[in-house]
């Protein structure tokens, strides 16, 4: 009985004291109070979010609007070497980030926008297109039709992206965790190794790269030699290697290197 | 037969292609790496990035601690006080390191060493450091890092020590300290070969009274045996005696 008020009025007490000092023979009574409380972490803060009008991601055309389509070369450069534009965040939080170089038409984009669109909750997120729609055009022969007779016609239009480049960017008032199972979804179906980085991840791996070429305990450095022309070197290399030193090989990129 | 055809099937060593076969005609297939020339292949794997090398973990080297910040308990003086009676008191005092022995162990391994005369004792390192410090013993202060343990006896019973330790492999010597003489490994072990003092001490008198039982047996013997001795030994004298006057008037 006596322990049974001694409890009630430590319960008492130890909501008074915020549940931190917890002392002496009260202490084991105590525990039932304390059972249920927690201290919960506090909220990320959202104030400074400002949602536009249009959080959801807009539709892209299919075929560019141009007066006069001309077929075009297949310039595989656009597909080559890192992303010299939209490789960093403006507006959102969290986005798909390619990790290698690809072509995506407009299946691609039809699938992203469906899926983000329906999974996302329009109420507190955004998303935002960070690549072009469609507009380098691919040309096909028709079925069945003999080789030769110069070009074909232009069959569809696809957007190159080079390793790096942001696709998608989600913001608004929403944690990675909210958004990453859809992002990851999306980001598997891409014709290129994606992935889902928030700002911090991709800050991240920018001072990883970083700190590795300056650390590099390697005296013998690929820019270094092919910048010199060791031994002729250059004969077997590209003027693309002498851009990237080694660290791609065509859209594809050598993770590891300097 | 799997070794000839690994022969075969592996590149040999050091061995150049005379032509390697790179197209430089369409590039147009992305799905695919595409083939790289041997010298740029070689490049790459020459300018591999390197990792730094990684500092010590922490914790590998004892911390430094500066004597002024170090806080002295009740407990530790006590403990102290105890260390300089076990310094005064026992003889032999050997530091062991304690490498992961459980209960089990120490205990067998305590039970065997009481046969003997010796006591395990086990004393913080902190106060170790405390108490050797400002005692003479402070050239022992480098044994007592990690979980050291002290094997304590009134006298040196090292043999008996070494034998019951090689028993037990999770205890390993690092040193010892017998009649205010620090030893290391190698000196607890030819300490250990020597005879004990007893011993020595009759060896000595065995010497020494040897020469005066000789004189006295050869007194013992019949006299005309004895003048026999004496004549002779008074020749070689004076042979002695005469061959160094030569020399010396020939000088």
């Amino acid at each position: 009985m006596v322990s049974v008020l001694k409890a009630a009025v430590g319960g008492l007490m130890d909501v008074c004291r915020a549940n931190n000092h917890l002392r002496g023979f009260l202490h084991n009574h105590l525990k039932l109070f304390a059972a249920g409380m927690k201290t919960y972490e506090i909220p990320p803060d959202y104030s400074n979010v400002v949602l536009p009008a249009k959080p959801k991601l807009k539709f892209l055309n299919k075929v560019p609007n141009l007066k006069k389509a001309k077929k075009e070369m297949k310039k595989l450069r656009d597909i080559q070497g890192p992303a010299k534009a939209a490789n960093a965040f403006t507006v959102g939080q969290y986005a798909i980030v390619a990790m290698g170089g690809g072509y995506l038409h407009w299946g691609h984009f039809e699938m992203m926008r469906l899926t983000i669109n329906r999974k996302m909750d329009a109420r507190t997120t955004f998303a935002r297109w960070r690549v072009n729609a469609p507009y380098k055009p691919v040309t096909r022969k028709g079925l069945g039709q003999r080789m030769g007779g110069g070009k074909g016609a232009i069959d569809h239009y696809v957007t190159p992206v080079r390793y790096g480049r942001l696709i998608v960017e989600l913001g608004g008032k929403v944690e990675l965790g909210e958004v990453e199972s859809v992002l990851t979804e999306v980001a598997k179906k891409l014709p290129f190794p994606a992935k889902v980085m928030s700002r911090e991840d991709l800050e991240a791996l920018k001072k990883v790269h970083a700190d590795m070429e300056q650390n590099n305990q390697n005296p013998w450095t690929f820019k270094q030699i092919v910048q010199g022309n060791m031994l002729g070197i250059r004969k077997v290399l590209s003027p693309f290697d002498l851009h990237n030193h080694g660290r791609f090989t065509g859209k594809f990129h050598l993770p590891g290197r300097v | 037969m799997a070794a000839t055809l690994c022969a075969k099937l592996l590149p040999k060593q050091g061995w150049l292609p005379l032509s390697v076969s790179v197209r430089h005609g369409s590039k147009a297939v992305t799905r695919h790496r595409r083939p790289q020339h041997i010298l740029k292949k070689k490049l790459l794997a020459v300018t591999e990035y390197i990792p730094p090398t990684r500092d010590a973990p922490p914790g590998a080297y004892p911390h430094q601690i500066k004597r002024g910040q170090e806080e002295c308990t009740g407990l530790m003086l006590l403990i102290k006080e105890d260390l300089k009676k076990v310094f005064q008191d026992y003889k032999m005092i050997a530091v062991v390191q304690n490498n992961n022995s459980n209960t089990d162990d120490m205990l067998t391994l305590r039970h065997r060493l009481h046969k003997h005369g010796i006591s395990v004792k086990f004393f913080p390192n902190q106060v170790m450091h405390l108490f050797l410090g400002d005692s003479i013993y402070g050239s022992m202060a480098p044994l007592f890092i990690g979980p050291t343990v002290l094997f304590v006896s009134k006298t040196p019973k090292l043999r008996e020590m070494l034998s019951t330790l090689r028993v037990s492999p999770q205890m390993t010597l690092l040193g010892a300290c017998i009649d205010n003489t620090l030893l290391s490994v190698q000196g607890v072990l030819h300490y250990s070969k020597l005879p004990s003092m007893t011993v020595v001490q009759g060896e000595l008198v065995s010497g020494l009274t040897m020469l005066t039982s000789h004189t006295v047996s050869v007194l013992q013997r019949h006299p005309g045996q004895l003048s026999a001795l004496l004549q002779q030994y008074i020749k070689q004298q004076s042979s002695e005696t005469t061959s160094e006057a030569k020399t010396e008037s020939a000088t």
